[in-house]
């Protein structure tokens, strides 16, 4: 059970960020007691929501005075737990620090606080011809802040890369409440050590962006968007390979299945997938209009050469975006199929991508679940959802000896246990398939550096050695 | 240690019963968040429990038998949604989260009752008796200037707050006069025979409960703009309120009672389509099939009746509307909650107004988001309410037009008390006033006689 806050506790956190904006009622906890990952649940004792910087800094600095975990939160839509409380710690959350900063043209760069959402700075940006690169499917929602926490991905990273490769300065608040500034006005490697790229990705284990300085880029000129449809999705993964190897370089190719296709073409966001297609490839190309068609037409040559059954071609804009939604909000369509998702994160060499995915599907007939696949093919991440019940315990259950094995699976034939979405709470348990116990302890070692009492988000990423704090 | 309240004997209430023969629809929620930028509470206050997906949250503890109904949390957060469904397009899952707050705010009002002047709203307005009285009292003091002056006459802080701007709602809801027209609007003819175009379908129009009380000059819009287009316009007598505003307050029982009456009454009397110019009434009618689904044969009365409901503008912009003469302006559009989100409706309005000629039609900054009108939350929740729709005025305002136009009462009289209350120049209108206008213009309806329109 949530032990609350004592009353002085409380009422001191209170002061900082005004009354309306602490939760302590457990009634009003049991909102945030998962992020989008729903299969755990612990409620905080307190939900914090600041306002500022500065706020931010005392907040923080008052809790680590009390010996209170801080449990960093954006939209809370990840999903691999990382925003999970812990029945002892209080959730910081960033949803009120919304507001775009600085927009500079000329330098092609951003200013922002944590809490914007990662689609409004494009929206914002857009006027000025330039647009914020990383787009996870989630973009409408989650924030810049659980962006740089997590490293977000996206399709689109394919070819631009990931969110490292655009912060290039970071506000940060440490554990004792000391506001630090790391990088900044554009510099990524100015001779100095790059603590801007050590500290995105630390998944809210080591502090928390309070402002973040992101890289801009100019709005590509023309854009190519096909749609390649399968009978199987093995030969949809054949195509895949075809692509990368022959040279292309796509913005991105991404993969959903029988499975998906149907539950998204049920939704609002319907794509126009042929419902009984075995698997759609999504292939976009982008940049300068000359030689785009000549790349989308060898891409084409790839999937007829896999066996596609056909390949369309968005003509106009509207259709593009369709498409794209269709598969950006996939994710939140499954609820139309099973009250409750797992959607797994790991990556795997693009040339092993049909053997893999007919060992999931073998899995997941093994354990009597239902999964459906929608990722991105391009870079080989894969995300099976993995569907069920979360009251049947039975089923919970053989959730997780499924998961396993798809990752032990993974890291088999070369890959990793998490693409994009991070280890969080989920996939802590995996660290160890992929780690030797230097590694993990340097990483420890390199929490400590920023975080020595082990404030911030205990019980994530790192095996055992956080064991200590919880 | 403290816990989360739960109900003595766990899942016991009605609510938590009612809730539970919904968890097909709550359960589709998978808790991915796509909803929490749509929602105006959750952008104003950054809470998750005054977000969609916090408050599913909420309702799906309560069913779960993990939070009392009978809660601070439960009953303040459901109470606090707009019911402007935003929340529902953006939905991956189609989660019918409108269908829930009704349900929702039917067991919190159960183990809470609402606030006094809210339950005695609800009861004013399930009855034809109390509620003409109460209108006709309002038509006199916006008549006589009194709502007027007391909206810009009355403080804007302290206990006269609320009086304030519900005297601006009413003082909001007199006809705007359009350049061109004399200042005293003559009721027009009936449409000419040989004005009329044969579509060979008749047509009931719900005249409604506020519609009919303040916006008498909107169902008469309606109906004449309807037979200038060629519908046969039946008169229904006996229909009442739709129950909207009993569903969205949680009495659903009144709700389905007015439902009941409405599916029998205008069934009975055999028309094709009824059409409605209140984006809230016909959002509510389209959904009496939800409303009395367990209620054995009236169920499939009901939802054949409500898939004869039609929004004016749909019908309208259905058949193309016959263009009349011009009416020289810029009107602001913003488009209602219940035409946009629960109805799906975006382009007949805007169909029906670029049928205008010299119609300028300007749309809003964030045209997408609620006003904060619903029903009277400017005067239950003035804080948040002052605040949403603070910012609508000020999109309005952007955009220079002459009026704002948009097709639903409760936004009419909610940006048209903001605008009162900052003695803004700009009127208010629905968008068949003007097509009305156009035709009258072109000499449709005849000469117009010097009778004045009733309300």
């Amino acid at each position: 059970m949530t032990r609350s806050l004592t009353a002085a506790v409380a009422r001191a956190l209170g002061d900082i960020v005004g009354r309306d904006h602490v939760i302590t009622d457990p009634d009003r906890l049991v909102v945030y007691e998962s992020d989008g990952l729903t299969a755990y649940r612990v409620a905080p004792r307190a939900v914090v929501l600041p306002g500022s910087t500065e706020e931010l800094a005392a907040v923080v600095r008052l809790l680590h005075g009390e010996g209170i975990a801080v449990i960093p939160r954006g939209a809370g839509t990840g999903l691999s737990g990382g925003a999970l409380p812990t029945l002892d710690g209080v959730v910081v959350g960033t949803a009120r620090m919304n507001r775009i900063l600085e927009i500079d043209p000329v330098n092609r760069l951003a200013r922002v606080q944590p809490g914007v959402i990662n689609a409004r700075l494009t929206e914002a940006t857009r006027p000025h011809g330039l647009y914020y690169a990383p787009d996870p499917s989630s973009q409408s929602t989650c924030t810049l802040g659980g962006n740089v926490a997590e490293n977000s991905g996206g399709p689109h990273c394919l070819k631009y890369g990931v969110t490292t490769r655009y912060v290039t300065g970071l506000k940060v608040v440490l554990a004792g409440g000391e506001i630090m500034e790391l990088g900044g006005a554009g510099r990524t490697a100015d001779g100095s050590l790059d603590l801007v790229g050590l500290f995105v990705g630390s998944e809210g284990c080591f502090g928390i962006a309070a402002e973040i300085e992101v890289r801009l880029l100019p709005l590509t000129e023309g854009v190519r968007t096909l749609l390649g449809i399968f009978e199987t999705m093995e030969a949809a993964g054949h195509a895949v390979t075809a692509i990368i190897s022959s040279g292309l370089v796509p913005a991105a190719v991404e993969i959903v299945d029988n499975a998906t296709i149907r539950a998204v073409e049920a939704s609002v966001y319907a794509g126009g997938y042929p419902v009984d297609a075995g698997a759609a490839l999504v292939i976009e190309f982008d940049g300068t209009e000359a030689g785009l068609d000549s790349e989308a037409d060898a891409a084409e040559a790839c999937c007829h050469a896999a066996g596609a059954r056909e390949v369309r071609r968005a003509t106009e804009a509207s259709q593009r975006a369709k498409l794209w939604n269709g598969r950006k909000k996939a994710f939140g369509t499954m609820g139309r199929i099973a009250p409750d998702l797992l959607v797994q994160d790991a990556t795997v060499p693009r040339t092993r991508l049909p053997e893999v995915l007919a060992s999931i599907t073998e899995i997941g007939e093994r354990y009597r679940l239902r999964v459906a696949n929608v990722f991105h093919a391009g870079d080989g991440n894969l995300h099976p959802n993995i569907l069920f019940d979360r009251n049947d315990p039975d089923e919970l259950h053989r959730v997780e000896q499924a998961s396993l094995e798809i990752m032990k699976l993974c890291v088999a034939v070369g890959g990793t246990i998490t693409g994009e979405h991070g280890v969080g709470v989920d996939k802590r348990g995996y660290m160890k398939l992929v780690h030797g116990p230097d590694e993990l302890a340097a990483m420890a070692e390199v929490k400590r550096v920023f975080d020595p009492t082990g404030l911030f988000n205990p019980g994530k990423v790192l095996p055992d050695v956080e064991a200590a704090h919880r | 240690m403290s816990a989360v309240s739960v109900p003595p004997g766990g899942v016991t209430s009605r609510l938590a019963q009612e809730l539970e023969v919904q968890r097909e629809r709550l359960l589709p929620c998978v808790h991915c968040g796509f909803c929490l930028p749509a929602c105006p509470t959750y952008n104003r206050l950054g809470d998750e429990n005054d977000s969609p997906r916090g408050r599913l949250h909420l309702m799906k503890a309560v069913v779960e038998g993990r939070l009392d109904p009978a809660s601070d949390a439960f009953h303040t957060h459901i109470d606090r949604c707009l019911g402007c469904r935003a929340c529902e397009p953006v939905c991956p899952s189609g989660v019918e989260y409108g269908t829930l707050l009704e349900l929702a705010r039917h067991t919190a009002a159960e183990h809470r009752p609402q606030g006094r002047l809210t339950r005695m709203l609800l009861f004013v307005m399930a009855s034809r008796a109390l509620r003409s009285l109460l209108f006709a009292g309002g038509r006199v003091l916006r008549a006589s200037g009194l709502a007027a002056l007391g909206a810009r006459a009355l403080p804007s802080a302290g206990v006269l707050r609320s009086a304030r701007f519900g005297l601006a709602m009413l003082a909001a809801t007199a006809a705007w006069r359009m350049p061109g027209v004399r200042s005293s609007r003559g009721v027009a003819a009936p449409v000419s025979d040989d004005a009329k175009r044969g579509t060979g379908r008749r047509v009931a129009v719900l005249t409604g409960c506020v519609q009919e009380g303040l916006y008498g000059r909107v169902n008469q819009s309606t109906m004449r703009t309807l037979e200038a287009n060629g519908f046969e316009v039946v008169e229904v007598k006996g229909q009442d309120c739709c129950g909207a505003l009993h569903a969205h307050g949680g009495d659903l029982d009144r709700a389905r009672a007015l439902a009941k009456t409405n599916v029998e009454v205008f069934l009975a009397s055999g028309v094709d389509l009824v059409v409605v110019n209140a984006a809230g009434c016909g959002a509510a009618m389209k959904e009496y099939g939800t409303l009395l689904e367990s209620d054995g044969d009236d169920h499939a009365r009901a939802r054949d009746l409500a898939s004869r409901v039609r929004d004016v503008t749909e019908v309208l912009a259905e058949v193309g509307p016959r263009r009349g003469a011009a009416v020289e302006c810029s009107v602001a559009y913003d488009h209602p909650c219940h035409l946009l989100h629960a109805q799906r409706i975006s382009r007949p309005p805007l169909q029906v107004l670029d049928a205008i000629p010299g119609v300028e039609v300007r749309v809003i900054a964030n045209a997408e988001e609620c006003c904060g009108g619903a029903g009277i939350y400017g005067i239950t929740h003035p804080d948040l309410g002052g605040r949403i729709g603070a910012d609508k005025v000020a999109a309005v305002r952007a955009v220079g037009a002459d009026a704002v136009a948009t097709p639903n009462p409760g936004c009419m009289m909610q940006i048209g008390a903001g605008l009162v209350m900052d003695g803004a120049p700009e009127g208010v209108v629905h968008p068949v006033e003007l097509l009305d206008e156009s035709y009258r213009r072109a000499g449709y309806y005849g000469e117009p006689s010097t009778q004045r329109s009733p309300g």
